[in-house]
This record gives structure tokens, sequence and C-alpha cells, in this order.
């Protein structure tokens, strides 16, 4: 036995509210491992990816899809760079999705290096436009699309995964003030 | 007596009764009222007292360009001042009054001013406040500030909250008058996103004013239904109340939106959103401004513009007055005159400055041609006027009508400058339009309904026909095309009687004529010299007749003569608006460490880095003030063990095959050969070969790499790095994520920082043996029964150190478990200062060092700037200035007397020679009270610094007014071998 033990405490741990037409909640357990595809190895890479997830690496920069079974989303996040977004309680997801692709690209935990949030409801959209830049109009940014961008200076991924529902992802460091920042654009569009 | 000024018709609805007050006197008003016809309902004639010369003033126009009636609205600290009471909507319980006097607004003291206005002809600021000039901001300000001026701000923090936004659309529409309404419809019905934006209230522009009739029926039911129809629309988002200010770079355009101004309370919304509206293409409908004619005593409350007469009339169904007179030199006047006989008000006369014909019959009233006003009567509002040929009319209110002037302004935005267009005396826009916009109906100088209605239908077709969309085959709404014929009149000369040309700046002809006669001729003079055009109204009444006057003193032609620039805002913003939400302690995203909320409980004090908030020091037991504090975490850890919070550091994953040659780029010194499992320190340069950041860089396997970076330079030292990979060295396998966020890490300095981590570290992932894990040493572990982790064998601190990382979401519970192993040592936690002493101590350069002047030659690290290969800013390293002998050199200071403390900023300066810059010897970097060598040490540059050792010199501070002997010293001041690290 050790004489100590760790306890996980992510910053939006357990985060669940309702703004009228919007509900805003942490997903739990959100695991985010990065994928860079070696210069000269990508074919290779998505070969791994293929066979690994099921579904091929989105070959579109900004669109996510999501594995036969929907637990895990392949983000395609540049040329050279995806995320694999899915669900892990353990402090391991690099090895698990290392693991999985056997060495054919290069893996980096990003799980805690993020903090999430879903906001959904009819709602949603309206909040959003208080501090999200991009176009989330459906026909410019359908299910499945994701973008870099920034939310009150806070760099930002947006993806949507429903016709109502969005996945944000913003630094874990400051995971209260992104907080604030769509709980307020909520609060104030109800 | 209530309301003894309404009449019947009108937009407003009667079964909603608003009370409000003036002054303090209670009135009553409609919904669907502003409060400037709420006020006319109500006799209400006198509304304010004028800028500079607390002229009684009244209500001039009906919309946003209102030079007048300004009044601060609301009370206490919502209070507001310099609201136009034209665009304000009247809400229940409105509460306003009057701006600029003082006693009552009918018992002005201050309108003795006006009496002195000989004297206070433009310029006159200038020309009499020149000397002495020590007065000025003394004397001369505060007085005339009291005394000019207009509303006044309540002084306290505004009670409102604002927010911001972004909106995109295929299709902007600027304007919901005939023009925009049927722009907005073709464009809807072809399937484009359309957003439709107006500055009031009720969409419909002049439909709302006029008696005009659109498709069979009156203009204002095809107004309701066209909104009714946009209204359906999913595609369509109609935002009225909101003004679009500016015009921006592709096709971006600023709009403020009123939420809640027209409600009594904000009830905790935002009270006003700013928008960023980014469109494909925009449509301009922004309408025409009426402009004034200057006459004798043309400010007198009573006289109107024509257009507003009418919208008071026909909108609101308010009587401006009982017996109207009409001053006009275009048809529109006579229109004017016919809509309200129509409505059975008494008209005395329409005299027309031009000779023609009548365009129309006004029923009861004279209809005096080629003629003009010259002066008018009545102490507080109008009575009569006198015409040219000297007979006098009796009249309660005058309509004056000059012409139309294109609302231009956000054309301009872009650099464009408008044309003059003879046929309606106006500047229309030119050919140079903000990237996507084209301008339809009145802004464009088609001033007639018919045309509007086509104008802006042919113009959101051509714009979506651009865009691929199909235009329906739907016919454009018809009306009449009512002439518009006009001759120019800018002024009637009136003899002595001062003419008004900006009412809000209280500027008259006169004074344009004198600036004229002492050289200010240029329009741009003409604005700065005399202010017109410089109110919050920008102008919008005033400039045109400004720059009439000033061609005609010149001789030269209106377009010769131009414009002055048209620049965002089109109408006043709130800074609160500007501001938004970023307000308090959410002004700016805060960073927080994963040990934040221990530290908050264990007694930090937090300091801002960047955005980061970290330990600064913690206060323990009765620790009188931060260098009790401080003193103690350094003795601490130099004596036994402690624990920093170093999360903030910035740091880089690197992988690839060729992430080690990469390294070899970025960093000045070597890296490609570092092995496995070992740490190195680097230096970056900048390309001019300027030392920009330090840090180690460890080696976790062949092809993988973690850097760490400066707190502050983590976000640039990504993006360089991210520029290199990308633009400088494409063909390399290297891959960059920041993993800063993703790991919480702890130093764990001081002799006892072993014993303490073998406690956490688990002894089957690595052996903490010296020999095992030496100095510079990295490698993967897990801490505290299987919990992954890295461990690092690095000392900022000069002290046998480590630092120790846990994915983030276990670092509140490692530092519990750091301080609870490291009980029996008697381990604490130190703050940023105590790790600012440490490494002062030890003589490492921090930010203080690395100023952006520094060179490797300065840092005394010359020699790590490998010439065996290439790297970033190696070249320009090697000028030949930057390697002088006599550069400052980093070192180490002392005070001779060993009580004084240094101070960071001190200039070094031979003994004897005088404190000029010439005599410079270098500058004093950072200084620390060492607690290890109870006296103060600093580390600085001096010149030729590292061959002076022992030397002492000056440290002076002009700017403290100090001055002290120190004497140069190492600035390794603490375990120069560097034997403690090793231990």
């Amino acid at each position: 036995m050790p004489d100590f033990t760790l306890i996980s405490a992510p910053p939006l741990a357990g985060y669940n509210s309702s703004f009228g037409d919007i509900k805003l909640s942490a997903p739990k357990d959100l695991a985010i491992v990065s994928i860079a595809l070696p210069l000269g190895g990508e074919d290779a890479a998505k070969a791994a990816i293929t066979s690994a997830f099921g579904i091929d690496l989105p070959d579109t920069v900004g669109t996510s899809s999501p594995t036969k079974d929907g637990a895990t989303s392949l983000m395609r996040l540049g040329a050279d760079q995806a995320f694999v977004v899915f669900t892990s309680a353990t402090p391991d997801a690099e090895r698990q999705i290392a693991a999985k692709l056997n060495g054919t690209a290069y893996t980096t935990d990003q799980t805690d290096a993020w903090c999430s949030l879903e906001i959904s409801g009819p709602g949603a959209r309206r909040a959003l436009e208080r501090i999200c830049p991009i176009d989330l109009h459906p026909d410019a940014f359908a299910v499945g699309a994701l973008a870099r961008t920034v939310m009150e200076h806070m760099g930002a991924i947006i993806a949507r995964t429903g016709d109502d529902s969005f996945l944000l992802l913003s630094a874990s460091s400051s995971a209260k003030s992104f907080l604030h920042a769509v709980e307020l654009s909520a609060r104030n569009v109800i | 007596m209530s309301q003894i000024n309404r009449i019947t018709g009108g937009l407003v609805d009667r079964s909603r009764t608003m009370n409000f007050t003036f002054n303090g006197k209670s009135m009553q008003g409609y919904a669907g009222d502003t409060l400037a016809s709420a006020l006319l309902a109500n006799g209400q004639v006198l509304v304010g007292r004028s800028f500079k010369y607390h002229r009684p003033r009244g209500i001039l126009t009906d919309g946003s360009e209102e030079p007048n009636a300004l009044v601060e609205l609301r009370s206490g600290a919502a209070q507001e001042p310099n609201t136009r009471a034209t665009v304000t909507e009247l809400f229940d319980g409105l509460t306003a009054a009057s701006q600029n006097h003082r006693g009552s607004l009918e018992n002005d003291f201050m309108a003795i001013t006006d009496l002195a206005s000989p004297f206070l002809s433009a310029g006159f600021y200038y020309k009499t406040f020149m000397w002495p000039a020590a007065f000025w901001e003394k004397i001369y300000e505060p007085i005339i500030r009291k005394s000019a001026g207009l509303g006044r701000l309540s002084m306290q923090e505004d009670p409102d909250t604002y927010d911001k936004g972004f909106l995109h659309c295929d299709l902007l529409v600027i304007g919901a008058g005939p023009a925009g309404l049927s722009a907005a419809l073709a464009a809807a019905r072809s399937g484009a996103r359309v957003i439709l934006a107006d500055e009031d209230f009720a969409p419909g522009g002049r439909l709302n004013s006029e008696t005009y009739a659109v498709d069979g029926m009156s203009g204002t039911d095809w107004a309701a239904q066209a909104v009714a129809e946009l209204t359906s629309m999913d595609n369509v988002r109609l935002m009225t109340r909101t003004t679009v200010y500016g015009a921006y770079d592709h096709g971006i355009y600023g709009a403020l939106e009123r939420c809640t101004d027209h409600l009594p309370g904000a009830g905790g919304k935002p009270r006003q959103v700013l928008w960023r509206i980014y469109s494909k293409r925009a449509v301009l409908a922004a309408g025409a401004t009426e402009r004034p004619i200057a006459f004798g005593n043309n400010d007198r409350p009573g006289i109107m513009l024509a257009s507003a007469v009418r919208t008071y009339v026909n909108r609101f169904g308010v009587a401006p007055g009982k017996r109207v007179a009409v001053l006009t030199n275009n048809d529109d006047g006579w229109r004017t005159a016919h809509d309200l006989v129509a409505k059975g008000i008494a008209v005395t006369a329409v005299i027309d400055t031009r000779n023609g014909p009548a365009p129309l019959e006004v029923a009861g009233a004279r209809h005096i041609r080629g003629a003009g006003v010259v002066d008018t009567a009545g102490r507080r509002a109008l009575s009569r006027i006198t015409l040219t040929d000297g007979q006098m009319i009796d009249t309660d209110c005058l309509a004056v009508s000059g012409g139309w002037n294109p609302a231009v302004h956000l054309t301009c935005h872009q650099q464009g400058r408008p044309v003059w267009n003879e046929q309606i005396s106006a500047f229309v826009p030119g050919n140079i339009l903000p990237a996507g916009m084209v301008v339809a109906g009145a802004a464009n100088g088609a001033l007639s309904l018919g045309a509007a209605l086509a104008a802006g239908r042919d113009a959101a077709n051509a714009q979506l026909s651009d865009l691929g969309f199909t235009a329906p085959d739907t016919a454009a709404p018809t009306a009449e095309d009512e002439g518009f014929s006009c001759e120019p009149k800018w002024h009637i000369p009136s003899g002595k009687k001062r003419a008004w040309v900006d009412f809000q700046n209280d500027v008259t002809v006169k004074d344009i004529r004198l600036s004229h006669r002492e050289g200010f001729k240029s329009v741009e003079h003409l604005k700065r010299y005399t202010t017109t055009g410089m109110a919050t109204d920008q102008g919008k009444t005033s400039n045109m007749s400004a720059l009439a006057i000033m061609s005609e003193c010149t001789g030269k032609s209106i377009p010769e003569t131009g414009t002055t620039i048209f620049r965002p805002p089109y109408t006043p913003v709130p800074i609160g608006a500007l501001a938004g939400r970023s307000r308090g302690k959410d002004f700016r995203p805060y960073r927080l460490t994963p040990s934040h909320e221990w530290a908050t409980r264990h007694g930090a004090t937090f300091v801002e880095v960047g955005n980061w908030l970290r330990a600064q020091w913690f206060v323990k037991g009765n620790e009188n003030g931060w260098r009790d504090s401080v003193d103690r975490e350094v003795l601490n850890t130099r004596n036994s063990v402690g624990i920093c919070d170093v999360t903030t550091l910035g740091k880089i994953d690197i992988q690839g095959k060729d992430a080690a040659e990469f390294l070899n780029k970025v960093y000045a010194n070597a890296f490609a050969k570092l092995a496995v499992g070992r740490v190195r320190y680097g230096i970056m340069l900048r390309e001019d070969g300027i030392c920009y950041d330090d840090g180690t860089t460890a080696r976790m396997s062949e092809n993988h790499f973690v850097m760490t970076t400066t707190t502050a330079n983590a976000v640039l030292v990504f993006r360089r790095m991210e520029f290199a990979r990308q633009c400088l060295f494409p063909d390399m396998d290297v891959h960059l994520i920041s993993t800063t966020d993703a790991w919480a890490q702890f130093a764990v300095a001081g002799p006892n920082a072993r014993k303490l981590l073998s406690k956490i570290v688990d002894a089957d992932s690595q052996d903490m043996s010296n020999e095992a894990f030496p100095f510079m040493a990295c490698g993967e572990v897990t801490v505290c029964g299987g919990t992954p982790g890295r461990l690092f064998r690095i000392s900022f601190s000069g002290e046998l150190a480590y630092e120790i990382a846990v994915p983030a979401r276990y670092g509140n519970s490692l530092i519990e478990a750091l301080m609870k192993a490291g009980e029996e040592f008697g381990a604490c936690p130190y703050g940023t200062e105590a790790l600012g002493v440490m490494r002062i101590e030890k003589g490492h350069a921090a930010g203080n060092e690395l100023d952006g002047r520094t060179t490797a030659h300065m840092l005394g690290m010359g020699g790590m700037v490998s010439k065996k290969k290439d790297s970033i800013g190696k070249v320009l390293s090697q000028r030949p200035d930057m390697n002088r002998d006599d550069a400052e050199r980093l070192v180490g200071f002392r005070p001779v007397d060993r009580s004084q403390k240094l101070i960071a900023g001190s200039h070094f300066l031979t003994k004897g020679d005088e404190a000029t810059m010439a005599n410079d010897q270098g500058w004093m970097t950072s200084v620390a009270w060492s607690p290890s060598l109870n006296h103060s040490v600093g580390l600085g540059f001096i010149k030729s610094g590292h061959t002076r050792m022992g030397e002492i010199v000056r440290a002076v501070s002009p700017v403290h007014n100090t001055e002290m002997d120190v004497e140069i010293v190492s600035a390794h001041f603490i375990d120069p071998e560097g034997e403690r690290l090793r231990a």
C-alpha cells in the first residue's frame, strides 16, 4: 500500500446547469489524445487509424467523425493533426491510443490540457452568438463540423455534435473564466 | 391639460398610456411615442439650453440627427447625458431632465453668456486663453468646462451590463425604409440569409411619416405587411433599435442594438449589445437627412425641419403648432403644408425661396415666393417671423426644408469620398465603396418613393445573383414617383442677426465667415476652428451648410471645397457597449494552477503573471509583512526543503524523426546529441541575434522531447517554433503541441528534496539515487501508487532540486501529498518571490535580464552559441558590435555598506564621474534581500563586468534620488561551484 494516493479533480467535473432552453454540462471523463501524422508516413498512419477505429480519419480539416458505436470521435484539426476524443476515467488515455496505432503516428495526451463543456438546446446557438465568431448556421456549420477559434480571448475548439448541441473545448487552466463566459452568454439570452 | 397638442391618427397606441416626467413635471404619452413626440403632445416646446450661449432650444428633427433636444435620461447611477429625445422611445415611468442651465430651464442664469456673444466668436478660446500658459490647466479649463458643455455624468459606476456578439449573413440591409424593406423582401424570397437592421423601433422609415400609397395601400400598411412577411421567414433576422454604425474591412459591420433602453429597467439583461456583423454583401439604404436653412434667430424653439413636422403629425398624431408657417427651397416643403392642412392644422404661409409657381395649392395659406425669413421672435418659443420684405407673420411653428442630404456616411468608412450631385444639390456616394456594398434609395440620391422601392429591389437582386442566388420573379412594389425639385439655399442674409448653422456647437454663419477671413479656409480647418460638426451629432444637419457657406466665401464650387471625412460611429456608441462584458474580475480571462485552491487555503498572496495567478508568498503564523514570509521560505528551502508550483512554465511536446535536428535549429546551443533521459538548458535567439527566451528541454525518448519555456514567453516560443516548423523547415518530420495545461508541475528543492520525493515516487518506477538519477536527468515515473508522472532533476534555486509533474487533474492532490510527505522535514511551500530571491542568489538570468536587448555574449553565454551548426539568430549574433569586449556583461553586485538596499534600475557610474548618459556604464536588473547572506544582492549589466571583479562603482538612481557604492562580484552568490545541485 502506498502512503499516499492521488485523487482526480478536473476543473469542471460534475458541472451541470440549465438556463431556460439551454443546457450546459461538463462531459464526464472526456479523454483527448492528439495524433500527429509523421511526414512521409501519413498513409501508414491513416491506415492504422482506420483499422484501429473502424472509420477513416476525416479528410477535411475542420470536420469530425464518430466511430460506429459513437463512443469515439476523430477530429481533424490540421494537415498533420487530429484529436481522438473518447471516454476514459484512467490517466492512460495516450497509452491506449498509442497501443492501437502501433507506432505509426505520434501521440500526446491532451486530456488535462482542455476543459470541455457541452451546450445544447434550442437556445444554444443564440447563446454562442455572444462569444463565438464562427458562423454556426447549419448551412455553414453542419453536424460534424468543428473549428478552432477564440472566445472571450480564450483559444477554443467548437464542434457541432447535433442539430442543437455543441462541444466546446478550451484551456483547462482558464476553465473558470471559460465557464463564466459561456454561462453568462446563456444567461444573457434567456 | 394633458396632451394639448395630440391630434387624431398616427401609429401610437392610445390604449396604452405612459406616464413620464420632464424636469419633475408629470406628463403623459402613448406607447409608440418618442420622448420628443410626447413632449410636443404636452406642449413642451422648450427642451434645453444650447452649448455655448445657453440659448433656449426645442426639437429640430425626428431622428438620430437631432442637435438640440438632448436630455439627461433616467436618474441616479443610470442617468445618461446627451440623450436625443427624438430617438428615445417613451416608456412608463421615464424621467428626463433638460441640460446645461443654472436655475430653471425657463430662467437660465447662464443665458447671460448670450449677451457676451460678440466676444465669443470662433476661435475665442484659442485667442483668449493663450497666456499665461500655466493658467490653462488649473484655471481656464475648469471654468470653461463648468460653463460650457451639455449633460452631466452621474459620476457613479454604470449599473447596466453590456454584451457583444457576432452575426453572419449573405446580405445585410442597412435601414428598413422603403428601399431597405424592398431590398430585404427580394433577398429573403430568394432564400438568402438576410439581416435587416434599423435604428428606429418601428421599421418603415419615412413610410411611417408620409401619406404616400404603395401597391394600392397606405405606405404604413405596406411597411407593416412587409415586416410581417420578413418576420415569418427563418432566413431573416429583423433587428430594430439597431444602428449599423461603421463599415469595416471585408464586409464586417459594427452595429449597436439597444435591447432594453425602451424599458423601465434592464431586468438583469444586457442593456445594449455591440454586434459584429459578417456580411457577404450589403445594401445601404440609410435614407437621407433633411437640412435646415440658416437665417436670423433660426434656433428658436418651434422652428423645426419640415420632414419632422410631417412625422409628428402623421406618425405620432401630434401637432407641433397651431398656426404653422413653412419655409422651403424645394417641393417637399409644400408637401408638409398639404399634410398639415389635411390634419386640420392651420398653415399661415408657405414661403418658398424660389420664384417658380406653387407646386401645390395649400388651402388657407398665403403663398409667398422668392422670399425668405430673416428674423424670428418669441422669448422661449416662436411667436412671429419676419420676412425678407419686412412683413411679419404670427406663427408658433416654422417648418423649414433646405433639401435633403443622402446618408452617405457608411460609404466613406473605407476611404470613399462622396461626389456632388447638381440635381439634388447634395453629395451622393462616390465610386469607391466598402467591399460588397451597394447603395439604394435616398442614400444614393434617389429621393422619390417609387425610385427608392425599385432601387432597393434591384440592388438586392444584383447582390444576390453575385452570390449565386436566383431572384424570384416578383415585381417591385409600385408607388407614385413624386417630383422633387430643389434650388439650393443655404442661408438667407439676415443683417446683424445671428444665423445658426451648427445648433449643437452654437456655430453661426458669421463664425464661418470669420474662419475664412482668418485663413482657416479648408473644410478640415473650418471644422476644427469653428467646431462645426464636432458635437455628438457629428454635424448631420450642419456640415453641408457650413461647407456651402465656406464655398461662397472662397468663390469655389462646393465639390471643389469638398467634405470632411466621415468616420465611425454613425451615431454615438456608449463606452460601456464598447467594453461589453469585459469588466471587473472578468475583464480578461485568468488562469489558475492546479494547486490554486490549496494555496488560497494556505495563506497565499497571488500575483498576475501573464494571465496566470501565481502564489507570491505564503503567510505563516503572525508574520509581519511579505519579507518575513519570503525570508523564511528561502531559508527553509536552502536548509531543508521547499515546494513551488511551477505549472505556469510553458511546456511543449515535440515529436518526430527530425525533432532533435529541429531543436538544434531553434536553440543556439547544441541539442542533437542530448542523451535519452537527460535534460539540457538552452537559449533561443531572435533572428536578429538577441536572446529572447531560455529554458530546458528533456529527451524522453529518441524522437520525443519535452521543452520548458518561461511563463511569459510560452505562447511566443510556441508560435515562433510553429512558424519555423511550417515555413522554415517544412521538410522536417517534427510536430508540436502545447502541454502547458496538461501537467501540474512542482519544484521540490533543498537538501531534503530527494528524501521527500522518495516517499512520493514509486520505488519500482525510478531509482532515486544520485548515481541512477543525477543532476539533469529526466524520466517517466509513477507516483503515489501508479499515477503516471514525469520527473526532472533541474534546479532554478541552486539547491538539490527536482521538478515533478502529474496530469493536471491530480495537481491539487499531489501538493497535499508532497506537503504531508514533507512534514517530517519541515517542508514549506514557496512562492514566486522566494523563487526570485533564490535565482538571484544563484545568478540565474530571468525576464529582468532577457529584456529584448541582451545578447548571449552579455549574459556570459556567448560560448553557448554553437559554431558547429546553424541556428536561428546565429548569423546576426556574430555582428561585431554585439561581441565587443567592452559590452555590458552580467555580473553580481553587493553594497559596500552591507546595510544598504540595492535598487533595481540604478545605473552604474565610475567613481568620480558625473551622472550623465555619456558616462553610463550599465544598469542593475534584479535585486533581492538575501536572507542567506544577510545583505542585499543584485544582478546587472556593466561594461566588461567579468574583468572588473572587486571594483567599486556607484549605483545611481535619479528616479529614486539614491546613490550608493557597490562592489562588482560574481553573479553566483550561493554555491558557485554547483555542489549542492549535484549532491
